[in-house]
């Protein structure tokens, strides 16, 4: 009784929580991180990693499935919640920190869960399909959502198929030697990543040979909060998503207090604070980023092509001269000094690039430019150029809607 | 003026290992204080966070991935801290040290190499492609590191003649090897936060590959690689001590008290430049440490050796 109540009050300082994100819903997720940040809670970086699995919105089917694979990824003690709306979310942390304490319920999950065949699922091979996917904690094709799961456990029955996973194939890479090839899904939950977004990957190594891109939906496009979680205005919410795929950008190039800045800025923003200093902060967070000499040699060369460069012409500062030649560095400098021009300019100005572009045509594009950008990528460049688009799933919900009609 | 290096009965060595771990949780308390810090949390909350981090990962259950090796990804996680403690031995605390080898650097270089098996093993092991893509990248930076390591390494036993650490230490009577030195004692730095898998050499277990060795790790087996990660980095300050900063010379203090406090200078150093840089990518860094780093170890250790020449 003694040690383990100890242990639970001691673990439930530090509780780790892995975010599910539903496109359309990152103001919930952002107020949810920002509530963590005031608990000293940490994000967990996979499901192995985490007590608490928070899901940000309300997921479509797919989405749904993918959140209740990672559910059963969770080592445990283990709970879930459902982050909707901002009101009640103290609350439900603290009923979650109840739960992951309560030893009884902790140990009987537990049992639940190592004794999968008697749950009153009648049908023989449906249980041991759902026994595989219990176990199937980030096998490859498994991993973060393993949305791939059925084609590639019933491949060729003749080689040997350790755990069910057929042994990977070989094929050339890019140098001409053999490699073998892994068939990955990345997303649609992973850190920093775009909500909702899966790429279908084959993998040499960590080279890219081949990707496809898609998006997992939210619910009904209807029920995607266009007027957000919290009463904010555009130029403001305009803000606070430069802020936002800035810190994720910074924290794929691996600078955690320079990521953090740019995190408390976006909260500061979202939660309404004074946003006159606001200015200053972001031009010093802006230079801090150009004059590092490391950042500027970790991200040479990475380059999005024409993608997503036009829309960000207004800023006060002239477009550069050859557009191929900006790499995803200037995309972060551009969306930080946007950010400062739009806290600096009174409350009636209308942001100017929301005249020209439409963001959801820019969206559709860049999905639809992946492929090309990813293949022959190693992942960590990948991710960079994914994170360098600052895509928004949520826009590419809302066309889907319009063709819909 | 120092009196000569005694080895000490093999019953004292129960206490390296409970060392090791006392300053891997200083340095996990220091870290956790400096996150707590950056979100704007007291301070002492930070401090405390390894605390709950341990409870929280003793109570987690070990989960296992399907046709996971789980011999070879314990082995690995297991490895790291038995590594550390191995490395501490030939380390001398004042006058006195566990293990008075004659090849002293040389077997704190074997057990850094030991450090690419347990790396490699853990990203191998789960069966799973990001943990397998922390492995490739921890290799890769290894191979990058391991060469400049080495001669690092040499260049403080060139200049003392041995690679006995006592006689290392011995030899710093006059002037510390870092002020001469100082290219080998950067690159030494350099590789011990490089071979912990640590701040901007942290690829490994990048939040861009989802903690890629750590991915699938879980409960005890994670609490182990996290504490091991710690305490190599921490048998790297202290080794950094006796090769690079007179060992325990200094003033007033016992020679003990002076190798333990000016390894907790270097650790907190290590730990504090952890968030502060942004990663180098080990693909970019390759053409670095063979154009730049490993030609600049050499040249150190040719003027080191011309210097001891000529005295």
């Amino acid at each position: 009784m003694g040690v383990t109540s100890l242990l639970a009050r001691w673990a439930s300082t530090c509780v780790h929580v892995l975010i599910v994100e539903v496109p359309g819903w990152d103001e919930s997720r952002m107020l949810l991180e920002a509530e963590l940040d005031r608990r000293g809670w940490r994000i967990a970086l996979s499901p192995a990693d985490a007590d608490l699995l928070a899901v940000c919105g309300m997921p479509g089917v797919e989405l749904r499935t993918a959140s209740d694979l990672l559910w059963n990824q969770l080592p445990g003690p283990r709970t879930r919640v459902s982050v909707t709306t901002p009101v009640t979310l103290s609350a439900l942390l603290d009923a979650a920190v109840a739960h992951l304490g309560d030893d009884s319920r902790q140990r009987n999950d537990a049992w639940v869960r190592s004794h999968p065949v008697a749950d009153k699922d009648p049908t023989a091979d449906a249980g041991e399909h759902e026994s595989m996917v219990h176990d199937g904690m980030s096998t490859e094709d498994a991993d973060h959502g393993g949305m791939e799961h059925g084609d590639m456990d019933h491949g060729g029955m003749d080689m040997p198929m350790p755990g069910g996973i057929p042994l990977a194939g070989g094929g050339d890479d890019r140098d001409g030697l053999e490699m073998d090839v892994l068939h990955v899904p990345l997303g649609p939950v992973l850190p920093h990543w775009p909500p909702g977004l899966v790429v279908d990957c084959v993998l040499q190594g960590d080279v890219i040979v081949s990707a496809e891109a898609r998006v997992l939906e939210a619910s009904s496009p209807e029920e995607v909060p266009t007027t957000a979680v919290t009463d904010a205005a555009d130029k403001r919410r305009r803000i606070v998503r430069l802020c936002d795929d800035a810190a994720k950008l910074l924290a794929l190039a691996g600078w955690q207090t320079a990521a953090q800045t740019a995190r408390r800025l976006r909260d500061d923003e979202l939660l309404g604070v004074d946003i006159t200093d606001h200015v200053a902060a972001l031009d010093r967070l802006r230079r801090r980023v150009e004059r590092s000499m490391l950042l500027r040699w970790s991200l040479k060369g990475i380059y999005l092509g024409e993608i997503g460069v036009g829309a960000r012409a207004d800023t006060g500062t002239a477009p550069p001269e050859n557009l191929a030649s900006v790499d995803i560095r200037h995309h972060l400098i551009g969306w930080l000094r946007e950010a400062a021009f739009l806290a600096g300019t009174s409350s009636g100005v209308q942001p100017p690039e929301t005249s020209g572009a439409d963001p959801a045509r820019e969206a559709q594009d860049a999905l639809a430019a992946l492929p090309e950008l990813l293949r022959g990528a190693d992942l960590g460049t990948a991710r960079l150029l994914i994170a360098g688009l600052g895509l928004d799933t949520a826009a590419l919900a809302q066309t889907h809607e319009g063709t819909h009609d | 003026m120092t009196e000569p290096i005694v080895q000490v009965s093999p019953g004292w060595a129960v206490l390296a290992p409970l060392g090791l771990l006392l300053f891997a949780l200083a340095g996990a308390g220091l870290n956790g204080a400096l996150v707590a810090r950056s979100v704007g949390r007291p301070l002492r909350s930070g401090a405390r966070a390894p605390i709950a981090e341990v409870a929280r990962l003793l109570r987690q259950r070990r989960q296992v991935t399907i046709a996971a090796d789980v011999l070879l990804w314990r082995i690995g996680a297991g490895g790291l801290v038995v590594v550390a403690t191995l490395k501490i031995l030939v380390i001398p605390l004042g006058p006195w040290t566990l293990a008075d080898l004659d090849v002293g650097v040389v077997w704190f270089n074997t057990m850094d190499v030991m450090i690419w098996a347990l790396f490699w093993l853990v990203g191998w092991g789960a069966n799973s492609a990001h943990a397998l893509v922390g492995g490739y990248r921890f290799l890769s930076l290894a191979v990058s590191y391991e060469l400049p390591l080495m001669f690092a390494l040499i260049t403080p036993a060139v200049a003392a003649r041995s690679l006995r650490v006592g006689d290392v230490v011995a030899a710093q009577q006059d002037l510390w090897f870092v002020i001469w030195m100082p290219v080998a004692f950067l690159i030494f730095c350099g590789s011990v936060i490089a071979f912990s898998s640590w701040g901007p050499f942290a690829t490994a277990v990048g939040s861009d590959i989802a903690g890629g060795l750590l991915t699938d790790v879980s409960g005890v087996d994670r609490l182990l690689i996290l504490t091991g990660r710690y305490a190599v980095l921490t048998a790297g300050a202290a080794f950094a001590v006796p090769l690079f900063l007179g060992g325990g010379a200094g003033p007033l203090l016992p020679d003990w008290l002076w190798m333990i406090v000016k390894t907790a200078l270097v650790l907190a150093a290590f730990v504090a430049i952890r968030y502060r840089v942004p990663t180098i990518r080990p693909d970019r860094f390759a053409e670095v440490a063979w154009i730049i780093v490993l030609p600049a170890a050499l040249l150190q250790v040719l003027v080191v050796a011309i210097i001891v020449m000529g005295s």
